[in-house]
């Protein structure tokens, strides 16, 4: 039986091919908006690590300030702590949670060299965002006089460092004069919102006279507003005349950050959506029009005694034989992407796609098969040869 | 000839609403989707308030600096030093404006904190910017030698922060961050996709925290240099380029590493694409990117189109059989589908127009983007007509042709 359909689809090559092309086109689409929001929902479904309702980013910009700068911010995160309003506040690089920026570097540890995202941060940090420790504990302000610049890292860069070793008091080295211990680790930081991907991430305590990183994030009583943002500003700009100061709400930037993704997700989607419904459209109308044009063809083998759902599945076989084809000329595109790696995706995300493209490549193309089908096996034999 | 081969093609129309639907369908929104996305690419890159020039203002906005490998990099925008040094100096130039990337600040009124853009510009900024003044005037040099603390706002801002009713608010004043600015201009604001000229709050650069002291190559200003004519602009290219050229060698190997610096004076559309495609076999990436996008897009219905249009036009067989034995030569029948397809097409494009028109007053409308402008105009027109045709014809000549080689006799036998 199916043999017999290859057959009779291969003797139809020359009027299938535009078929072909138009179903492999599809799924080629499709694999590629799919591909795109299998990463993004995998990414989305892991929680993100920390707590930032209640937190707000303070951004300072010294400007042209060079005078006793690493002073006037110990003061000024003083003067901070001292609110009523304020729970903890914490130092930070410019990387805060949800920004744009991105500080990025490499770490060695037994010839295995992994790539991270690094947040240089105080010992108020964990606190401040409610970042809760897998192991070992948060670097204190009596881990400045050790040998070594303490670090808590994520679970993701202790799997890919340390393998199967244990990474607790582990020391890495980074030049001849410093190292860095591994004093904690930490779940989950996804920075950068719900939609990044669980990257390696590391910590690294602030130098008690560093000037370059200015950012306090601050951790709000519940009810506090507007009013108590603008006396902040005011005090922090009478501290610092000439400095720049902004604030913002994590939970907004937050906001800014998943439109950033979402939003090219959605015009992809509505695009790819309607070309879907175009082609569905498209082989509806075919199907339609060959179908009512082989009425003989299916009064005779009526006449011989086939029964309707044999007829009904003959023109479903025929059509599912193209989409089979057209499937296997598109896996070879495809299949190249968790293959060869593209773009540093798990294959996992390519692989989830292309099935799920197949399955939604079939259904499309049965149920604009259906109905056609159905009305030709319901074609009654005297009528059609008849008509001949 | 013409309106009877029109009058066939309505009637053809009219006998399967439902295939027509189909075709209808697929043009339509194919066409839609072009136009509404030609008129935004118009919107980001045409010219249009308040960038009036520039169709003929070239953007010094990135410096990069890399080793002689190309390994390392860093870039980002000049310091106002660096720009008046070689760009403001550049003679075959009509005029330069030099002004910050945007900042953000906050200010407070009433409990009620107003986020801001704000940007540090000088004052030829408004010549080369075509901004409307609805109230005031911009400042000038005299403001700038003085360091007044004036700023000009955007007239949404006028709204969210004074209270006049309807009163003039030039010589109001407006707090940032402690520092009191008198308001003596209020112009009417530019979408945020427009990054150059686009802000709240618009200040001299010498008002406070401007930073146009740094020395160095780095900083966070750009220019815009407009030529006087369009055809003055790969003059003024090339004497920036000899000007960098000629920048002696202890002014830009400041850092140990970075020794080889890049900049370039570049039209926006040229500049936009140079900030993510640097190198040609990085362009040459980018664009076939878009192509095989646009291709993909353009292609599936276009495809899906050929497909009903070739197994439909077996139905009219007996009709092109009688045609044929009556003697009309295969050229004709071959016309004859062509412009039928191409008047299908344009009933197609009629029904985009209006619907890209409804999705464009959608999104004017909205407040998605702030002061959108999109537009339908004469190129984004032009451009969906040619698009039309291209549409037409593809899917018209493939089984156009077929049929018009069909034997009589086949024909009639059908």
């Amino acid at each position: 039986m199916l043999q017999h359909l290859f057959k009779l689809i291969w003797n139809k090559k020359g009027t299938h091919s535009l078929l072909i092309i138009e179903i492999l086109a599809s799924f080629l689409v499709l694999f590629g908006v799919l591909s795109l929001i299998v990463f993004n929902v995998r990414n989305y479904l892991q929680p993100i690590g920390f707590n930032y309702e209640q937190v707000w980013n303070v951004d300072l910009a010294k400007n042209q300030d060079t005078v006793e700068v690493a002073r006037k911010l110990t003061s000024v995160m003083q003067r901070i702590r001292s609110y009523k309003e304020v729970e903890t506040a914490t130092r930070m690089s410019s990387n805060t949670p949800f920004s744009a920026n991105q500080v990025s570097g490499a770490m060695t540890y037994n010839k295995v060299t992994v790539g991270a995202d690094f947040y240089y941060t105080d010992p108020d940090f964990n606190k401040t965002l409610d970042l809760p420790l897998l192991k070992g504990r948060w670097y204190r302000e009596g881990d400045r006089v050790a040998k070594f610049i303490p670090i808590v890292i994520n679970k993701k860069l202790e799997d890919k460092l340390f393998l199967n070793e244990t990474s607790l008091n582990k020391v890495i080295k980074i030049d001849d004069k410093s190292s860095y211990k591994v004093v904690g680790v930490i779940d989950k930081f996804k920075a950068k919102g719900e939609f990044m991907s669980d990257n390696p991430g590391v910590f690294e305590m602030l130098a008690k006279d560093d000037v370059w990183n200015s950012n306090v994030l601050i951790k709000t009583k519940r009810g506090t507003d507007a009013n108590f943002e603008a006396k902040l500003v005011k005090d922090i700009a009478m501290m610092l005349p000439g400095w720049g100061i902004e604030v913002s709400y994590l939970k907004e930037s937050r906001l800014n950050r998943h439109n950033l993704t979402l939003v090219p997700v959605l015009i992809f989607l509505i695009i790819s959506a309607f070309l879907l419904t175009n082609v569905a459209l498209g082989l509806f109308g075919i199907l339609n029009l060959n179908i009512s044009r082989r009425k003989n063809e299916i009064g005779l083998r009526r006449a011989m005694g086939a029964t309707e759902g044999k007829v009904a599945i003959q023109f479903l076989g025929e059509i599912w034989v193209i989409a089979t084809f057209s499937l296997i000329i598109g896996l070879l595109f495809a299949v190249q992407f968790p293959l060869m790696n593209v773009f540093d995706l798990d294959s996992e995300i390519y692989i989830t796609s292309i099935f799920v493209s197949i399955a939604v490549i079939y259904i499309i193309v049965t149920l604009c098969a259906w109905l056609p089908s159905k009305q030709a096996s319901r074609i009654h034999p005297a009528i059609a040869l008849h008509e001949e | 000839m013409l309106l009877n081969y029109i009058k066939i093609a309505w009637k053809v129309l009219l006998r399967h609403p439902f295939y027509t639907f189909i075709t209808l369908f697929g043009i339509s929104l194919t066409l839609t989707v072009l136009m509404v996305l030609t008129s935004f690419l118009d919107h980001l890159f045409g010219t249009h308030y308040p960038e009036v020039n520039r169709d003929r203002s070239l953007y010094v906005a990135t410096i990069i600096q890399t080793d002689s490998a190309r390994t390392s990099m860093s870039s980002g925008p000049a310091t106002f030093d660096f720009l008046t040094k070689h760009v403001k100096s550049l003679k075959s130039a009509d005029k330069v404006a030099i002004m910050s990337n945007f900042n953000f600040s906050n200010t407070y009124v009433n409990g009620k904190r107003i986020k801001l853009n704000t940007k540090y510009t000088d004052a030829e900024f408004w010549e080369v910017m075509g901004f409307r003044f609805l109230e005031g005037k911009p400042y000038n040099d005299n403001n700038i030698k003085n360091s007044d603390h004036v700023a000009v706002i955007t007239d949404a801002l006028r709204d969210q922060y004074f209270d006049t009713g309807g009163k003039s608010v030039v010589g109001q004043n407006i707090e940032i961050e402690n520092i009191n600015y008198r308001v003596i201009g209020v112009v009417k604001g530019s979408p945020p996709t427009r990054i150059y000229s686009y802000s709240d709050i618009y200040f001299p650069y010498t008002a406070p925290k401007s930073n146009y002291q740094n020395k160095g190559l780095r900083g966070s200003f750009i220019a815009i240099a407009t030529a006087k004519d369009a055809s003055d602009m790969p003059v003024i290219q090339s004497e920036f380029d000899s000007n960098i050229s000629r920048i002696p060698y202890s002014e830009i190997h400041t850092d140990k590493n970075l020794t080889v610096l890049q900049v370039k004076a570049d039209k926006y559309f040229d500049h936009f694409v140079n900030t993510f495609a640097r190198s040609s076999t990085q362009r040459f990436m980018f664009y076939t990117v878009v192509s095989f996008v646009v291709l993909m897009f353009m292609g599936l219905p276009a495809i899906n189109l050929v497909n009903v249009n070739v197994s439909r036009i077996l139905e009219r067989a007996s009709e092109i059989g009688v045609r044929k034995a009556f003697g009309a030569p295969s050229a004709a029948l071959l016309w004859q589908f062509i412009i039928e397809n191409i008047f299908i097409t344009f009933i197609g494009g009629a029904f985009a127009l209006a619907l890209s028109y409804l999705i464009i007053y959608f999104i004017n409308s909205s407040g998605w983007i702030a002061y959108a402008d999109l537009t339908i105009n004469v190129p984004v027109f032009v451009i969906s007509l040619a698009v039309c045709l291209f549409f037409g014809l593809l899917s018209g000549v493939l089984p156009a042709f077929r049929m018009s080689r069909l034997k009589i006799v086949d024909a009639l036998k059908v």
